[in-house]
């Protein structure tokens, strides 16, 4: 038997394997460079990106707790200009698959982020944050609310011509009627799903490890929250799915792609390990040849629920 | 300056100061001899679900042992991971990920001195060596709660004497030495009349605060090593914010950890 087939494709969107990693956890490519083989990953995902550089929130930014952590970093970045002019072309250097994550305050922000990217041809897909929970105004409404993310959406498919994927958030209870919005906007793709909100306190000082009090947890923690949310959205909605929620292991990535997901994003598991995401592309290699499946679309979506008991 | 990189080190042994403090010698990769006093690593502590991230520590000493280039972490332990780590034995295989981050920019010229709280005398005790290689002297400023809070203080009154300073110990229960704090204790010395060119500190930011008010006070330069909350060590997390006196949010693991006590906002 031949090696299997790691390409996949979501949509317009062709990628050589699987495995990309997560908005956030990746800086802007560059920071991994020395660390870890950058063309052999699936795609890098930026962090967040919007139209004027922003600062952050004060520390402390992030707290760990068992199985993951909580980060409040509220967005901060360079700016898309700053980006477009100073960053990308030292990404292109690297024969990586890159996706921008946008986000946005206002409402037309995100149609301009888009269309100043649109030109930039080393610039493989974008991917709107409209879930995120550490900013108060911006992204996290346009991502609560299904009739305005639709709007959103479809301004921003005026905007470009690039593959859309919209990352949806775990924290607002109805995630397939948020995914279904985003298909009528225009959606090619769904990220799912962005961090959970939680909340960590010190028994000694009484203060909420986050200075934000509240924040976003991510790690091998939220996993099976965000099994369960690309299960019911990839069923329920007919768009390809990234999978991304704790991410460590070549059988995590199985686990999404039966639930569903088409590839998946490696995130926090990227700050213990600077090279998870490449090693899970030589392991998800091997492990597709141990399943006897050829590629690993033959993989997507082929759990096999439960009947209801009668 | 080393490019970081990761690498499975190798525990020789635990040292015991005696616990809650201890050092944790690894072999390391040869580059590590290159280190600046102020770098730091970031170490796998068990390789679980807690903690679940790997944690930092600065580099608080460099030798070689046989052909071997190992390296020395001074820690206390406080939760789980630094007792998994002072549980660690000979052998036991851990990714390293270093040396990170900006160190000290040490001077060609003295006296300077080194300020020290507690467990964050670490990175002090590679500058001590760097500063008596060069043939700079020194004092050496050692703070602490009581006398049992100044970790492997016989290896830093050692250096200091072998640059022809000395070590000053103060504690805040004046169980030894000077009573009160360590940024007093340094005051009382310069009121009575000693100079610094600048002083290298490293410890509890409300005590790096206090000396970045004496600093200004009275003209003397000086560089800390901050310790903050840490995601990742390399830049990619953001989650090690120093507010700066710019405006914006530095990164402790990119831009420091060292930073001049005047460019942070305390």
């Amino acid at each position: 038997m031949s090696a299997p087939a790691l390409a996949v494709r979501l949509g317009a969107l062709e990628l050589p394997n699987p495995i990309l990693t997560a908005s956030g956890t990746f800086g802007y490519g560059l920071e991994f460079a020395h660390l870890s083989d950058l063309g052999r990953l699936g795609g890098i995902v930026t962090k967040g990106l919007s139209l004027e550089p922003l600062a952050g929130n004060p520390p402390p930014r992030v707290a760990e707790t068992r199985g993951g952590m909580l980060n409040s970093i509220g967005l901060q970045n360079i700016g898309i200009e700053r980006f477009l002019a100073e960053v990308l072309p030292r990404l292109e250097r690297f024969p990586a698959r890159v996706l921008v994550n946008l986000f946005g305050y206002e409402f037309d922000d995100y149609a301009r982020l888009a269309e100043r990217v649109d030109p930039y041809p080393g610039i493989a897909a974008v991917e709107l944050n409209v879930s995120c929970p550490n900013v108060r105004k911006g992204g996290i409404e346009f991502g609560h609310d299904p009739e305005v993310l639709a709007r959103l959406v479809a301004s921003v498919r005026r905007a470009t011509a690039k593959p859309i994927a919209v990352k949806l958030s775990p924290n607002s209870g109805a995630p397939v009627a948020l995914a279904e919005a985003a298909r009528e906007g225009g959606a090619d793709i769904l990220s799912a799903i962005n961090t959970v909100l939680g909340m960590s306190i010190d028994p000694w000082t009484r203060r909420p490890r986050l200075r934000t009090n509240r924040g976003g947890l991510s790690g091998p923690a939220i996993r099976p929250i965000a099994v369960r949310i690309v299960f019911d959205v990839a069923r329920q909605v007919g768009l390809p799915v990234i999978g991304i929620g704790g991410i460590e292991t070549v059988d995590d990535v199985v686990e999404f792609l039966l639930a569903g997901a088409s590839a998946v994003q490696v995130g926090t598991a990227l700050f213990r390990d600077p090279r998870a995401a490449e090693r899970l592309v030589d392991g998800l290699a091997a492990r597709l040849g141990e399943l006897g499946v050829a590629s690993v679309g033959e993989l997507v979506g082929a759990v096999r629920p439960w009947e209801s008991p009668k | 300056m080393i490019v970081a990189r990761d690498a499975v080190a190798r525990v020789v042994e635990v040292v015991p100061h005696p616990l809650p403090y201890f050092t944790l010698v690894l072999e390391v990769p040869d580059v590590y001899a290159e280190v600046t006093a102020g770098q730091f690593v970031m170490l796998e502590t068990t390789g679980g679900l807690e903690p679940y991230l790997r944690r930092a520590f600065s580099v608080a000493d460099v030798s070689k042992r046989g052909d071997v280039v190992v390296i020395e972490l001074l820690a206390k332990v406080v939760g789980r991971g630094t007792r998994a780590m002072a549980e660690l034995g000979r052998g036991t295989r851990r990714a390293l990920l270093g040396p990170l981050g900006r160190g000290f920019d040490l001077p060609e010229a003295g006296p300077v001195a080194l300020v020290a709280g507690g467990v964050g005398s670490a990175p002090l005790l590679l500058a001590s060596r760097r500063l008596a290689a060069r043939g700079v002297r020194f004092d050496f400023f050692y703070g602490g709660r009581s006398a049992a809070d100044l970790p492997r203080r016989d290896d830093f009154a050692r250096a200091a004497q072998a640059a022809g300073g000395r070590l000053v110990v103060a504690t805040e229960d004046g169980s030894e030495g000077f009573r009160g704090r360590v940024t007093e204790a340094l005051a009382a010395e310069l009121d009575a009349g000693r100079a610094y060119r600048a002083t290298y500190s490293c410890g509890p930011m409300p005590m790096l605060a206090a000396l970045a008010r004496l600093s200004a006070e009275r003209g003397m330069p000086g560089e800390a090593a901050l310790e903050t909350e840490m995601g990742c060590g390399f830049g990619a997390c953001l989650g090690c914010a120093v507010p700066h006196v710019s405006g914006r949010f530095a990164l402790c693991c990119q831009d420091g950890p060292v930073f001049r006590l005047d460019e942070v906002r305390w």
